[in-house]
């Protein structure tokens, strides 16, 4: 058989994702520790919107960085050292001052370096800024919610809402960590691009689970295969579509990271990408290794699946033993239980050949497409 | 699942529709609102000033003495007032739109002057007795007051108050006197309400400056004048070098007196130059400047006040008073009606009202907003008519409440971006936004091959349907894009890119299993479209939930990227998805170089002949 590549161009890459779903609660476990341990450590290195102050942008050709902050310090400023960021201006952060004074400010130091009126930019804030924007993050983040699961619920069922708005939260909360963790500045920028994930992470989410309903539609009536087998089945088969799209959708995202980091240093650009990369990035893995596994183990808790999960691996265990003939209700992946992708074993590859990452017996397939050897 | 006539659709319709959509909206572009702009102009979105430089200050309205937030109603009314304020001050177009439940936000873009906080200070509504009027403008040739005419000369309705004398009068009722009136000591005009914010200057640094300014010749012929001088004193010429700043220190004598201080400038004083509440005061009227008695009654002494039609017909604005203030307010009508009251205070013959009783001003911050003669003693309801429209009526009215309202405004975001770092960040947010949008071709070509190219020209489309939408909603709605919106653009083609990737996953597995292109197409079709709508609701959800809720630049971005999402819907609809029917049906569709699908076909049947 040909690399992991084609196999995952081709959608059978055959991963026991949901198998090994208690490995990766785990991991999720784990990081949310972390992360929360960090929060509770380190916190966050706040912008000055959340602690009020002032912020001063001059044009390099004023003169030398010292020269701009003694220009400061002598109108009675208390700065700190300025900076030099993307497109040759300075930036120079100031203790907080009111409207009038940063204009006075403003004026003075125009004056001071011969620049036209309006050259030097100036940007202040107080911390009810900050606040502001936090709450109606907040506010948006739990009407969010609302919003989606209901229409999780109606589009899809109530254990897939849950599993989809689980899968939300832990990108939330790792994106939050990594932040917390790493010392990145966090700004209104920060919380809106943070606010901007919740669609991505759904976005990614929404396709894996369209696909497992898809699959498990009416899966109670045949017995060849779980419900977790068929979701894994629908992981792997939507596999490259979400690394693609994961991809795909940072690919602009790194854009405008290198042009806000790397060129400007500073601003609104850094600030959105670089929280939607991290985001993102999560969003695409949680929606592989996350939230699948938590909708089959909800899904394990409902009487009908958990019955009919029995019946499936309890026949499978009779054709094993022979007592059964495999042909006689349509099954087409006789020998499938070592390798199964349910709830216990791992996939170790027997000699059985079929993967857990079969396709479905769909009515309307050629015989055998695919599956020969 | 998809009824097979879905399949049968015919492209040409759909890309006929798209082709009429884009035509139209060009049109829009080229010919709807655009009178008198230039070829060039009418293809400029409208910037954000972070792209173009300019000013932006957000005001947060405090909560209420009654610790309640204002209501949408006064929100609205406060932007009207601050509109007011905003250009009084000549800062010209300047966007001032309430954003969320309690912010106002200024802005203005390009060059000019700079807002200072005080645009947010609570409206000072004043009742103050006409006591003498004289002409505003300093090149006047009549400076003889017109007395009685003086309400029906302004351009605004002449207001005389046929009152309900219902209200107890107590005619002669003590007023306060107040402190000398005519003497020319420099007491100062602006009183500790006017206390200079931090960062301005201290009122009396202002009025030394003024009398460094006009020099002590001029400041002693000033001084000298009882009466308002006709323009004949030359002496008095240095007076007319002083800024809007300076005039507002002048004692008021010398502000009415002083033909040189004009009511542009008056108009323009300080917020809160003339609230103190004890102290006489100038104020115009249009161009008549009157000399106004101290304060009697106040703005919180106002209850409410409304537009109404009264049995005649005519439209007038009814007046409300709290217990208290209805008590303040008979006892200033009854001083007005009668002319009573100390001597001192009386209105001179000339400027009695028509029936021959005194004016009543009603002035907002630094101007006169109406100043009705009064028709008797009134009390706690009363009503100010004149020849109103139903618009004058109504902005009186919303004057009175607004001015009734002690809502107060801290400014908790302030930008001042200058032109060369607004560009700037133009030009890094269009070069990130090329960057982004090369690195998705460039990975589209390379993953889809020849199919990479549909992508590159929905991309172009989306790209030609997002700039005409940004140009006529700029025009019709005054959607400016910002740095932010451009970040939302940038995300979203993600978004497009992610669409055509699902519909593209989906047709690869009907190929793979064993479905020939041309039935492939709609039956993918059929289920990509379903996770493809799932998807970019969610997506849409997300932006309009943090439109609705969010501040600042925050809208700017949701509103790109539902937008956005939005016409990536259409293009799928109208372009990816004809354009891939179509292309089905051509043979070079399952060579493996042109559409990078072949390669499933071709491995399946590697591993058939294996």
């Amino acid at each position: 058989m040909s690399g992991i590549a084609t196999r995952l161009y081709k959608g059978d890459a055959g991963l026991n994702i949901v198998g090994r779903r208690n490995l990766w609660f785990g991991i999720a476990g784990g990081a949310i520790l972390v992360a929360i341990l960090s929060f509770v450590l380190s916190g966050f290195h706040l912008g000055i919107e959340f602690a009020g102050g002032n912020q001063f942008t001059v044009p390099a050709r004023a003169g030398s960085i010292e020269q701009v902050e003694q220009a400061f310090k002598d109108n009675g400023a208390v700065t700190t050292t300025p900076q030099k960021v993307g497109g040759d201006v300075y930036q120079v952060k100031t203790a907080a001052l009111s409207v009038d004074e940063a204009n006075q400010l403003q004026r003075q130091i125009e004056a001071k370096f011969g620049l036209a009126s309006d050259e030097v930019s100036t940007s202040a804030v107080s911390p009810a800024w900050g606040e502001q924007v936090t709450e109606s993050a907040v506010l948006g983040l739990v009407i969010f919610i609302a919003v989606v699961a209901v229409y999780l619920v109606l589009r899809f069922e109530w254990r897939m809402a849950v599993a989809a708005i689980a899968s939300l939260v832990l990108d939330l909360i790792l994106t939050a960590g990594v932040y917390s963790m790493t010392g990145f500045e966090v700004t209104p920028s920060t919380v809106i691009g943070f606010l901007t994930i919740l669609g991505f992470a759904l976005y990614d989410v929404v396709v894996v689970f369209d696909k497992i309903q898809e699959n498990t539609r009416g899966i109670t009536a045949s017995g060849t295969q779980t419900y977790a087998e068929a979701a894994n089945l629908a992981v792997n088969q939507t596999l490259m579509r979400s690394i693609n799209t994961g991809l795909v959708a940072l690919l602009p995202v790194g854009g405008l990271l290198f042009i806000g980091a790397g060129l400007m240093k500073a601003g609104t650009l850094k600030d959105l990408s670089l929280v939607l990369f991290v985001g993102m990035a999560f969003a695409v893995i949680s929606s592989i290794f996350f939230a699948t596994p938590i909708l089959v183990a909800l899904k394990a808790q409902e009487p009908r699946i958990k019955a009919h999960a029995q019946r499936v691996l309890s026949r499978r265990a009779a054709i094993a033993r022979g007592e059964e003939v495999p042909g006689s209700r349509r099954a087409r992946t006789p020998a499938k239980t070592a390798a199964s992708a349910a709830t216990e074993a791992p996939a170790g590859p027997p000699a059985a050949p079929p993967k857990p990452g079969t396709r479905p017996a769909s009515k309307n397939r050629r015989p055998g497409g695919g599956k020969r050897r | 699942m998809a009824p097979p006539s879905d399949g049968q659709m015919r492209p040409g319709r759909q890309l006929a529709v798209l082709s009429g959509l884009l035509v139209l909206l060009y049109v829009m572009v080229m010919f709807v609102g655009t009178s008198g702009m230039g070829w060039a102009e009418r293809f400029a979105p409208r910037l954000g000033l972070d792209l173009v430089g300019g000013q932006r200050l957000t005001l947060e309205a405090q909560p209420l003495p009654n610790g309640q937030p204002p209501n949408a109603k006064q929100m609205a009314e406060a932007r009207d007032i601050i509109h007011q304020r905003v250009d009084a001050r000549g800062v010209a177009e300047a966007e001032i739109v309430v954003e969320g439940d309690r912010n106002i936000v200024i802005s203005r873009a390009g060059k000019g002057q700079n807002l200072g906080a005080d645009i947010g200070e609570a409206a000072q509504l004043r009742f103050r007795k006409v006591l003498n009027v004289t002409d505003g403008n300093d090149t006047s040739a009549t400076p003889v007051p017109t007395p009685s005419a003086s309400a029906s000369a302004t351009p605004k309705p002449a207001t005389t108050p046929p009152a309900r004398p219902q209200a107890t009068s107590s005619p002669g009722a003590a007023a306060p006197a107040p402190a000398a009136p005519g003497t020319a000591s420099p007491a100062p005009a602006a009183p500790s309400a006017a206390a200079a914010r931090p960062g301005q200057k201290p009122m009396p640094e202002l009025l030394a400056d003024a009398k460094r300014k006009v020099g002590p010749a001029a400041w002693a012929a000033a001084e000298a004048l009882k009466t308002p001088d006709t323009g004949k004193n030359a002496a008095l010429k240095p007076f007319a070098s002083l800024t809007e700043e300076e005039v507002s220190a002048l004692p008021f004598m010398i502000q009415f007196n002083v033909p040189q201080v004009t009511c542009e400038k008056l108009d323009k004083r300080r917020q809160g130059s003339i609230s103190g509440e004890n102290v006489r005061a100038v104020a115009c009227e249009g161009s008549q400047k009157y000399l106004l008695d101290i304060a009697k009654v106040l703005g919180g002494d106002v209850a409410t006040a409304s537009p109404q039609v009264a049995q005649t017909g005519q439209r007038v604005v009814s007046l409300e008073f709290t217990d208290e203030g209805a008590d303040k307010w008979s006892k200033l009508t009854s001083e007005a009606y009668n002319n009573s009251g100390p001597e001192e205070t009386k209105c001179p013959q000339q400027v009695l009202g028509n029936d021959g009783h005194c004016l009543v001003a009603v002035v907002l911050d630094n101007k006169i907003i109406s100043a009705p003669e009064i028709q008797g003693v009134l009390g706690e309801q009363s009503q100010i008519d004149g020849n109103f429209t139903a618009e004058s009526a109504g902005e009186l009215a919303s004057q009175l409440r607004y001015g009734a309202l002690p809502v107060t405004f801290e400014v908790p975001d302030a930008q001042t971006i200058s032109a060369s770092l607004g560009s700037e960040h133009l030009k890094a947010g269009l070069l990130a936004a090329g960057i982004g949008m090369l690195l998705v071709i460039i990975y589209s070509f390379f993953y889809y091959r020849l199919l990479g190219g549909v992508i590159f020209l929905s991309l172009v489309l989306s790209g030609l349907l997002i700039f005409g939408a940004l140009v006529v909603l700029g025009r019709e709605i005054q959607f400016t894009l910002t740095l932010a919106g451009i970040a939302g653009f940038i995300v979203s083609l993600g978004v497009a890119a992610d669409s055509f990737v699902i519909y593209f996953e989906r047709l690869k597995d009907e190929i793979r299993d064993g479905r020939s292109p041309r039935s492939a197409v709609p039956r993918a079709w059929a289920r990509a479209r379903r996770t493809i709508i799932s998807a970019n609701a969610i997506t849409i959800m997300a932006a309009v939930v943090l439109y609705l809720v969010s501040v600042g630049t925050v809208k700017g971005f949701a509103f790109a990227l539902g937008l956005a999402t939005v016409l990536d819907l259409v293009v799928v609809f109208l372009f990816r998805h004809p354009i891939m029917t179509m292309f089905a049906r051509t043979k070079a569709f399952l060579s493996p170089r042109v559409s990078g699908l072949g390669r499933v076909l071709q491995r399946d049947d590697a591993v058939k002949e294996a």
